[in-house]
C-alpha cells in the first residue's frame, strides 16, 4: 500500500458554478419580470409572454437550473474531497453537465411556447422528462461509483444527504412523470383527479424536500464548517438528524390538500407528519447555528458565514412557519394567497440562495487560487440579498393575511363585503413594492456575477488540484478470520430486509392494478366525460396555464360557498388528466364557472378573453386576445379521446371518428349565441373551445340536482 | 509537547508540524519492539511491505492532535496511512516496515509527544467492540418500523376507524403485520433473552412481565389482523418497544477513552530487556522465566519479583504499596515487580515468573477471576409483586366474565396483559439512571455502568486509601525548620534538587521554584548517594541535601511526623525541610459531611504512620485508622466490612487497591488524569472531584426514590388503563394515546427531577 | 384512491431501501467513530510539497 497522488477536478466545479450563477440570474430576472406583470398588466406581451407561461418558467429556472446546479456544482466540490478521490469518470461528469444545460434550454424554449404538462414543479414535457432521468442516472453512476473506489471509509454525512438526494429524487421523479403521450410534444397524467392531486402533493411536498431540502442539508453540513474551520456542533446529533429524517421523510404531502376533496384522514396524517417534521428540520438548524458558538467575532468579519447564517436562520423560520401553516385553521386562511408565495420565497430566497451565494464565495476563490476581487462587494450583495428577503417577504405577508379577510369578510346582512376584484385591486401596491425586493435580490446577484468575474480573471482555474491520500484499507485485512463470523451472524437480518422489501414489492403490484380499475368507476353519476371541445378547450386552459392564478377547488367554507357556489367534491374530478385544483387565487375560483352566480355569458367572455380590463376595471389578468385568431387544432381531437379511452375515460367506441363532428357542432352553437351579442367569430377559433370549457365547469353536480 | 508549543488550534499548525515539536525519550526504551514476538503481538495486519497497528495515545486531547497524527506520512514516508479516533484516544497506523520499522514508528509517535501506552495488556488477542453495532441496528430497525407502524395507524384514528376506500385498511393492517416482524423477532430479542435468562435461574426479573405482555400485544394483534376481526395493538406494541431500546442506548453511556478493566498487565512492560550470554536482548515480558537475568533501567519497572545482582537500586514503590518515599537496595537484596527504579541501570535475577509475583499474585484472588456478581437492581424485586398482582387481575376479571359474557374472556385477559406491562418502569429506571450518569460525568464522576448508581445509593462504609486517593501527588506540604536560608541558598537547594529523580527532591524543588523565580544556577559536580542524599557544587559552594546522617545534622528530639530533607552547605549545617503529605482540597469538609451522615469511614494506607496526627485531624478519633496494609490486606480488611450491614465504598489509586476495589461494592478509582491508568474498577474519579463525594451518594440516593415516583405515575396509567381493559373496552386508540403518553411524560419527568435535583445539590 | 397505493408502496420501499442502508452502514463500522470524521474532513489533503504554497 502507498500513499496516492491523485487530482480534483476543479473544471467540472467552476462549470456547474457558472451555470448556477447564469441561470440564477436569469430565473430571477424572469421571476421579476412576471411579479412586474401582476403590478403593470401591459407587461403581458405576445402569447409567449404572459404570466401564465412565465411564471412556470420562472418555477423551474430557479429550482433545476439555479438550484440543480448549485447542487451539483457543492456536490461535485465537496464529495471528491470527503471521499479522497477524483470523480469516477470525467467523462459522465461532462455529459451530466452539458445534458443538465440542455435540459434547461429546453425546458426554457418550451414553456414559453406553451408546452407543458400543466402540474406545478413537472410542467416539463415527456420528452424532456426521459431526457431528465437518463442525465440523472449519469450522474447517479458517477456518483456511486466514486463512493466504491474512495479512500476515506467513513462516509461523511453530506454524502448520505447526496445519496438521498440522488434516490428519492429519482423515484419522486418517475412516479410524478408517469404519462401517456399521445404526440411527440404532448401527453396525459396516468393518474385523474383527486388522485392526480395525491400524486403531485406527494411529489410537490418531496420535490421541496429532497430537491431544495436535503442535498442543501448536505452542502451546509460541508461548507458551513469548511467555511468556519470548526467541526460541526453534534456530530452524531447530525446522522440521528440524517436517519430520522429519511426514514420518514417520504410520507409528507397531504398537507397541501388541507380542506380539499381528499378524504379527511389523509389530511390529519399530513398535519400529523408536518408537525413532527419541526424535530429533525430543527435538529439540522440548531447545529449548524452552535457550529458557529463562540465564533460569532468571525461571523462579523466573514461574509462567507454571513450568508450562511442567514441561509440557516431562513431555514428555521421556514421549517417552522411550514408545520404552523399545515394546521387547519392557520391553512384556512393562508392557502391560496400571497402568504404561501412569501413562504416559499422565505425558503427559496433565503435558505437556497444565500447559502448557494456563500458557497460560491468560499469556493471561485479557492478553485482560482486567488483571493475574492472585493469582500466589499460581497458585503454589499449580503446586504442587498438580506433587505431583499425583507422587502419581498414582510408586504406579501401582509398582503396575503389581508387579502384572506377581505374573502371571508360578510356585511351585517349576511352579504360578501368585498367584490373579489376589489381585493385584485388592493394587491397592487404590495405586489409593487414586493417587485422592489426581487430587484434588490436581483441587484445583489448582479454584483456577484461581476464579483466573480473579475476574481475568476485575477486567478487561474486550478483545474486538477493535487492530493494524496493512501487507499482504503479492506476491513478483510484487518479482522482476519473474525470477519465471517460476524457476517454470518448479521446475514439473517439482510435476510429479513430482503424479504420486507420483496414483499412489499409484491404486495404493490398485486393490490394496485385491482384499485386502478375500481377507482376508474365514477361516483357520481350525473360526472360525464368532457366533450371533445371541451377537452380541447381544457387542454388550452392548461397550456396557458390557468391555474397559476385560479384555483378550481371550492372549500367548505361559508365564505367560499356563497362566492363560488357549492364546495368540490372528489367524484366531480374523475375525468380531470391533470387535475387542475390550482394552488393560488390571484384571480377567483373557477370550479363552478359554468353555472349558479358566477356563470357569465359568452359574449361575456369572449370581451373578457380579447381585454379583460374591459370587462373587470382593475383586472391584471393578461388579455388573450391572439386566441380569437389562432385556429385550433383539431387534427389532435382523435389521438386525445383515444389517451383517454385509455386512461380509462368511458369515451365510447369509434367516438374518435365522429368527435370532430360534434366538436364542430358544439363550436356552431356557442358561435350562434356569439352572434346574438353581436359578435362574429368563425367556430375553429381557439377561444371558442376555451369559452366552451369555462361554461362546463361546475355544471355536473347542478345536472344530478335538477334531475 | 504540543500544547506547550501553543500548537493547539490546529490552524496554526503548518504543514511539517513534526519538525517544530520536540519530545523526549530514552533511546533505547523500545528496543523490545524490535523483538519479532512482541511485534507480532502488537501488530493487526502484517506482510512484507506492510504492518498495521493502533496505538493508545493518552495525550491525545484537540483538533491539532488529529490534524498531526493524521498526516505523519508527511513526516515519515514509509508510513502510507494513518487514522485518529479521538473518543477513544487511538491512532491506527499503517506503515511499510522496509522503510520505518515498528520500533521507529513508536519512537516518531513519542518525539512528536505522544508516546504511545504500550503494555503487557496489548500482548494476546484484542477483544473488538462490536456488540454496540447489534444494539443500534436494533434501535434503528425498532425506529424505523415503529415510525411507519404508526404513520399507517393514523388513518384509522383519524377516521374514527371508518375508512370509506375499500381494501386500504385491509392493506394498511397486512403492511403493518410485517412492518412488525423485524421488531418482534429482532428488536424485542435482548428483552426475551433477558427474560429467559432470569427464569432459567428461577428469578421473575423485570423483562419478565415486558415480554409476556410482547407476546400477548403481538399474538392477539396477528390474530386479529389475520382473522380480520381488526387491526391490533402494534402501533403500541412496537412503540414500547422502541421507547424501551431508546432507554437502553440512553442508559448506556460509555466512556471511550476510559478503562475500568484494567489489571496488573496494563502497568507492565511489554518488553524486558534480559541478559543472556552477556548479550542484551529484548524479549516479550510474558515469556520471562525464572532464572532470568533482566536490566532495568531508570524509570523503568520490575515485572517480577527478583534479587539484584549489579547495581543501586532505589526502587519507587508507591504504586505497589503505596508508601511515598522511594527505598535504597543494595546488592542481594529482594525486590518487588511493580517498582520503579530511579537511577542507573541495574541488573536482577528473577526469583518468580511475572504471573507469580507478590503484586500479581492478588489477580490470583477468585474476585478477579469471576465478573461481579452484582446484586440485581431493585426493580426486578418489584416486578415479581407486580407480576404477581398482574396475574390476579386477569383471573378475577377472567372469572367476572365467564359469569356474564364467556365470549369476552379472552379479550379482557389479553387487554389486561396487554395494557399492565411494566415496561414504563423500565423505562423509569433506564432514563433516570441514564441520565444520572451523564450529570455524574459532567462532575467527573465516571461510572462504568448504571447499576453502580444503585450499588452507590446503598454505601455504608467509606474506605479511603491515603497515598495518592486523600493525598495529592506531586503537591507536597513543606516547611523549612533551622536557620533562615538566604535567597542564593535557596536557589542552590533548588538547582540541585532539580537533579535528583527523587520524589522529596522534586517535591522541594517544585515548592522553592513557587517563591523564587531566579533561574536555576549550573552545577559544576552533582553526586547522588541512592537512599542517602545528594551532593553539589554550585557556583563554588558545596551543597548537601539527605538524611540526617548525610548532612550531619544535629540530633533533634522533635518528633517525627513527615518526612525531612537536611540541608548542609559548606558544611554548616542549616536545617530540615518538613516535607509533609498535601491533602486535597475540601477533604476535611468531606470528612465532616460525612460523618453526619450515616457512614463509617476508614483510612488505610499502605505507607508508614507518619501522618497519623494529621489523620486524627481530619477524620477524628473515631475512624479506624490503618498502617503498612498489604494489598491484600485491604481485600481482606474490605471483605470483612461486608459481612456487616450496607455496602462499602472504596476510593484508592494505585495497583496495591486493585484487590480491595474489586472487592468493594462500589469501588472509585481517583486519578489526576483519568484518562490515564486505573485500576479495574466501577467508576473513575477525577481527584479534584473528591471533595463531592457526599453530593454524589446523596444523589444516588435520590436517584431511586426517583424511580420510584416515576413508578407511582407509570401505576396510575396502568390503572386508567386496566380500567379500559378489564371492562373490554380497550380500543387500539386507546392505547395508543396511552401508551406514548405515559412513555414520554415519564421519560420527562425522570429527566426534569434528575436535572433539578442535581442542581440543589450543586452537582 | 389507487394512487394511494402507488404511493404508500413506493414510499415503502424507499424507506425500507434506506433502513437496509442504515444497516450496512453500521455493521460496516460507519458509526464506531462519531466524533473524529468531523474533524478529519476540515482537513486539505494536499500533497507535501504543495502544501506551504497556500492557506486561505
Amino acid at each position: 500500500m502507498q500513499v496516492e497522488k491523485f487530482y480534483y477536478d476543479n473544471r467540472i466545479v467552476k462549470n456547474f458554478a457558472y451555470a448556477t450563477i447564469l441561470w440564477g440570474v436569469v430565473g430571477m430576472l424572469v421571476g421579476l419580470y412576471a411579479a412586474l406583470q401582476l403590478v403593470f398588466p401591459s407587461l403581458n406581451v405576445t402569447q409567449y409572454g404572459t404570466f401564465g407561461r412565465l411564471r412556470p418558467l420562472h418555477t423551474n429556472a430557479v429550482i433545476f437550473a439555479f438550484v440543480g446546479n448549485g447542487i451539483f456544482m457543492g456536490v461535485y466540490y465537496s464529495l471528491q474531497r470527503l471521499l479522497k478521490a477524483r470523480m469516477y469518470s470525467d467523462l459522465l461528469s461532462k455529459i451530466h453537465f452539458w445534458g443538465w444545460q440542455l435540459i434547461i434550454v429546453a425546458a426554457a424554449i418550451t414553456l414559453p411556447l406553451g408546452l407543458t404538462n400543466g402540474a406545478e414543479y413537472a410542467e416539463l414535457i415527456w420528452p424532456i422528462d426521459i431526457a431528465i432521468t437518463v442525465i440523472w442516472v449519469v450522474f447517479g453512476w458517477n456518483m456511486f461509483a466514486t463512493i466504491i473506489k474512495r479512500r476515506e471509509k467513513h462516509l461523511y454525512v453530506a454524502i448520505w444527504f447526496y445519496i438521498a438526494t440522488l434516490v428519492t429524487v429519482a423515484v419522486l421523479h418517475i412516479v410524478r412523470s408517469i404519462e401517456l403521450p399521445y404526440s411527440w410534444l404532448h401527453s396525459y397524467t396516468w393518474y385523474a383527479g383527486v388522485q392526480d392531486a395525491l400524486v403531485q402533493w406527494w411529489y410537490g411536498h418531496n420535490a421541496v424536500a429532497f430537491f431544495l431540502t436535503t442535498p442543501y442539508l448536505g452542502l451546509m453540513y460541508y461548507f458551513l464548517p469548511k467555511a468556519a474551520n470548526r467541526p460541526v456542533y453534534s456530530y452524531r446529533l447530525s446522522i440521528i438528524h440524517f436517519w430520522s429524517l429519511i426514514f420518514l421523510y417520504i410520507w409528507a404531502g397531504p398537507h397541501h390538500l388541507l380542506y380539499t376533496a381528499l378524504p379527511n384522514w389523509a389530511q390529519s396524517l399530513g398535519i400529523v407528519f408536518s408537525i413532527m417534521l419541526i424535530f429533525p428540520s430543527w435538529g439540522g438548524m440548531i447545529n449548524g447555528l452552535l457550529t458557529l458558538r463562540g465564533a460569532w467575532d468571525r461571523v462579523r468579519d466573514d461574509v462567507v458565514l454571513k450568508f450562511m447564517v442567514v441561509a440557516v436562520t431562513a431555514y428555521g423560520m421556514a421549517t417552522f412557519e411550514g408545520p404552523m401553516l399545515s394546521l387547519k385553521n392557520v391553512s384556512a386562511i393562508a392557502h391560496y394567497t400571497d402568504w404561501i408565495v412569501a413562504h416559499v420565497h422565505v425558503g427559496a430566497l433565503g435558505w437556497n440562495g444565500m447559502l448557494t451565494f456563500g458557497v460560491i464565495y468560499w469556493l471561485i476563490p479557492r478553485i482560482f487560487s486567488t483571493p475574492l476581487y472585493s469582500k466589499k462587494l460581497a458585503a454589499n450583495h449580503f446586504w442587498l440579498g438580506t433587505l431583499g428577503i425583507i422587502f419581498y417577504a414582510v408586504p406579501l405577508y401582509w398582503a396575503g393575511f389581508t387579502q384572506s379577510s377581505m374573502w371571508k369578510e360578510f356585511t351585517e346582512s349576511g352579504q360578501l363585503k368585498y367584490a373579489f376584484l376589489e381585493t385584485v385591486t388592493y394587491m397592487k401596491p404590495f405586489y409593487a413594492m414586493r417587485s422592489l425586493g426581487g430587484t434588490l435580490y436581483l441587484i445583489g446577484a448582479c454584483l456577484m456575477v461581476y464579483n466573480v468575474y473579475k476574481t475568476a480573471k485575477a486567478g487561474k482555474l486550478v483545474a486538477d488540484e493535487a492530493a494524496e491520500a493512501a487507499p482504503m484499507i479492506k476491513e478483510e485485512a484487518r479482522h482476519k478470520g473474525e470477519h465471517w463470523h460476524r457476517w454470518i451472524e448479521r446475514k439473517p437480518m439482510q435476510m429479513m430486509i430482503l424479504a420486507l422489501v420483496v414483499i412489499l414489492i409484491g404486495g404493490a403490484i398485486e393490490i394496485i392494478p385491482t384499485f386502478l380499475v375500481q377507482s376508474n368507476v365514477p361516483t357520481i353519476s350525473s360526472v360525464k366525460p368532457y366533450t371533445p371541445l371541451e377537452l380541447q378547450g381544457r387542454d388550452i386552459y392548461v397550456r396557458e396555464g390557468c391555474y397559476t392564478c385560479h384555483s378550481q377547488m371550492i372549500r367548505p367554507f361559508r365564505s367560499e360557498t356563497e362566492r363560488y357556489g357549492e364546495y368540490s367534491k372528489a367524484g366531480e374530478f374523475v375525468y380531470d388528466h391533470p387535475f387542475q385544483w390550482g394552488s393560488k387565487r390571484t384571480g377567483p375560483d373557477l370550479a363552478r364557472s359554468g353555472t349558479g352566480n358566477l356563470k357569465k355569458s359568452d359574449g361575456w367572455h369572449f370581451r373578457h378573453f380579447r381585454e379583460p380590463s374591459s370587462m373587470s376595471e382593475g383586472s391584471i389578468m393578461p388579455p388573450y386576445a391572439f386566441m380569437l385568431t389562432q385556429e385550433l387544432d383539431t387534427s389532435s381531437t382523435a389521438a386525445k379521446i383515444n389517451a383517454m379511452r385509455t386512461l380509462g375515460v368511458p369515451y365510447a367506441d369509434g367516438f374518435e371518428l365522429t368527435a370532430n363532428e360534434h366538436l364542430l357542432q358544439q363550436a356552431t352553437g356557442i358561435v350562434n349565441n356569439l352572434k346574438a351579442d353581436s359578435i362574429r367569430i368563425s367556430p375553429t377559433k381557439e377561444v371558442i373551445a376555451l369559452i366552451a370549457y369555462i361554461q362546463r365547469m361546475g355544471t355536473d353536480i347542478s345536472k344530478q340536482k335538477n334531475n | 509537547m504540543l500544547n506547550e508549543n501553543d500548537l493547539c488550534i490546529y490552524y496554526d499548525i503548518d504543514s511539517s508540524p513534526g519538525i517544530k515539536a520536540k519530545g523526549k525519550f530514552v533511546s533505547n526504551s523500545f528496543a523490545y519492539l524490535d523483538d519479532d514476538s512482541v511485534i507480532d503481538q502488537l501488530l493487526q495486519f502484517r506482510s512484507a511491505g506492510q504492518m498495521n497497528a493502533t496505538f493508545s495515545l493518552p495525550q491525545m486531547h484537540c483538533s491539532s492532535c488529529i490534524y498531526l497524527l493524521e498526516n505523519l506520512h508527511r513526516i515519515n514516508a514509509g508510513i502510507t496511512k494513518s487514522q485518529a479516533h479521538f473518543e477513544r484516544k487511538e491512532v491506527f497506523v499503517s506503515f511499510n516496515p522496509t522503510v520505518i520499522s515498528l520500533r521507529k514508528m513508536v519512537e516518531l509517535l513519542a518525539f512528536i509527544g505522544y508516546e504511545p501506552a504500550i503494555s503487557l495488556n496489548d500482548a494476546g488477542p484484542k477483544q473488538k467492540n462490536n456488540f454496540n453495532h447489534r444494539k443500534i441496528a436494533e434501535l434503528g430497525v425498532a425506529g424505523f418500523c415503529f415510525s411507519n407502524i404508526m404513520m399507517l395507524s393514523f388513518p384509522e384514528y383519524f377516521s374514527g376507524g371508518e375508512i370509506e376506500q375499500q381494501g386500504l385498511k385491509e392493506t394498511f393492517s397486512w403492511i403493518i403485520f410485517v412492518l412488525s416482524l423485524p421488531v418482534l423477532f429482532f428488536g424485542a430479542r435482548s428483552i426475551f433473552v433477558a427474560a429467559g435468562k432470569g427464569l432459567r435461574q428461577g428469578i421473575v426479573n423485570i423483562d419478565a412481565p415486558i415480554a409476556l405482555a410482547i407476546i400477548i400485544t403481538f399474538a392477539r394483534s396477528y390474530y386479529e389482523i389475520i382473522s380480520g376481526t381488526g387491526s391490533g395493538y402494534l402501533d403500541s406494541g412496537t412503540g414500547i418497544i422502541f421507547f424501551m431500546l431508546i432507554g437502553r442506548w440512553f442508559q448506556h453511556k460509555t466512556y471511550d477513552a476510559l478503562s475500568f478493566d484494567r489489571q496488573y498487565k496494563s502497568y507492565f512492560p511489554l518488553g524486558v530487556t534480559v541478559l543472556r550470554d552477556c548479550k542484551e536482548e529484548n524479549i516479550p515480558a510474558t515469556t520471562l522465566q525464572n532464572g532470568e537475568i533482566i536490566v532495568i533501567r531508570n524509570e523503568e519497572m520490575i515485572p517480577a519479583d527478583a534479587r539484584i545482582i549489579a547495581g543501586e537500586a532505589f526502587i519507587d514503590y508507591s504504586f505497589v504499596s503505596g508508601e511515598d518515599a522511594p527505598v535504597a537496595r543494595k546488592t542481594g537484596d529482594l525486590v518487588f515487580a511493580g517498582g520503579k527504579q530511579k537511577g542507573g541501570a541495574i541488573q536482577l535475577k528473577l526469583v518468580k515468573a511475572p504471573s507469580q509475583s507478590y503484586i500479581t499474585q492478588l489477580w490470583n484472588n477468585d474476585i478477579f477471576s469471576k465478573t461481579k456478581n452484582k446484586e440485581q437492581s431493585f426493580i426486578h424485586p418489584w416486578s415479581r409483586y407486580f407480576t404477581a398482582i398482574l396475574l390476579s387481575i386477569a383471573l378475577l376479571a377472567a372469572c367476572y366474565w365467564a359469569f356474564t359474557d364467556a365470549s369476552k374472556i379472552l379479550p379482557v385477559v389479553t387487554a389486561v396483559l396487554i395494557v399492565a406491562c411494566p415496561c414504563s418502569l423500565l423505562l423509569s429506571a433506564t432514563f433516570t439512571f441514564g441520565n444520572m450518569l451523564r450529570i455524574f460525568g459532567k462532575n467527573k464522576l465516571y461510572l462504568k455502568n448504571a447499576s453502580v448508581i444503585e450499588a452507590l445509593a446503598k454505601v455504608q462504609h467509606i474506605v479511603f486509601d491515603k497515598t495518592g486517593t486523600i493525598t495529592q501527588t506531586g503537591q507536597a506540604l513543606v516547611n523549612f525548620r533551622g536557620d533562615a536560608l538566604s535567597a542564593q541558598e535557596e536557589t542552590w537547594v533548588r538547582s540541585a534538587a532539580m537533579q535528583s529523580a527523587h520524589t522529596l527532591s522534586t517535591s522541594l524543588a517544585t515548592y522553592l521554584h513557587k517563591d523564587n523565580f531566579t533561574t536555576a544556577a549550573p552545577l559544576q559536580h552533582f553526586k547522588e548517594v541512592a537512599g542517602q542524599g545528594l551532593v553539589a557544587d554550585i557556583e563554588g559552594a558545596r551543597v548537601t541535601l539527605g538524611a540526617a546522617s548525610f548532612a550531619n545534622a544535629a540530633a533533634t528530639t522533635a518528633p517525627k511526623t513527615s518526612s525531612r530533607v537536611h540541608v548542609n552547605i559548606n558544611e554548616n549545617y542549616k536545617g530540615f525541610y518538613e516535607i509533609g503529605n498535601h491533602y486535597r482540597q475540601g477533604i476535611h469538609e468531606l470528612a465532616r459531611q460525612l460523618q453526619q451522615g450515616p457512614y463509617q469511614l476508614h483510612v488505610l494506607s499502605g505507607d508508614n504512620d507518619a501522618e497519623r496526627q494529621n489523620l486524627f485531624k481530619i477524620f477524628g478519633t473515631q475512624t479506624p485508622l490503618r498502617f503498612k496494609v498489604s494489598p491484600a490486606d485491604k481485600l481482606s480488611y474490605i471483605k470483612a466490612l461486608q459481612q456487616q450491614k450496607g455496602g462499602v465504598l472504596m476510593a484508592g489509586d494505585g495497583l496495591n487497591d486493585a484487590g480491595a476495589l474489586m472487592q468493594a461494592d462500589v469501588g472509585i478509582a481517583v486519578s489526576d488524569d483519568a484518562a490515564r491508568f486505573s485500576p479495574a474498577c466501577d467508576a473513575i474519579m477525577d481527584g479534584a472531584a473528591l471533595g463531592k463525594l457526599a453530593a454524589f451518594i446523596s444523589y444516588a440516593k435520590a436517584g431511586r426514590q426517583i424511580v420510584m415516583a416515576s413508578f407511582a405515575l407509570s401505576i396510575l396509567y396502568n390503572v386508567v388503563g386496566l380500567s379500559f381493559a378489564v371492562q373490554a373496552k380497550l380500543s387500539p386508540l386507546v392505547a395508543a394515546i396511552l401508551m406514548p403518553a405515559s412513555s414520554i411524560s415519564i421519560v420527562l419527568l425522570v429527566s426534569l427531577l434528575t436535572s433539578v435535583l442535581a442542581k440543589r445539590k450543586n452537582l | 384512491m389507487s394512487a394511494l397505493f402507488i404511493l404508500i408502496g413506493i414510499s415503502l420501499m424507499v424507506a425500507a431501501s434506506f433502513l437496509a442502508a442504515f444497516i450496512w452502514s453500521v455493521g460496516n463500522g460507519q458509526y464506531d467513530d462519531d466524533y473524529t470524521p468531523s474533524v478529519r474532513m476540515l482537513f486539505d489533503n494536499e500533497p507535501k510539497e504543495a502544501g506551504s504554497e497556500k492557506k486561505s
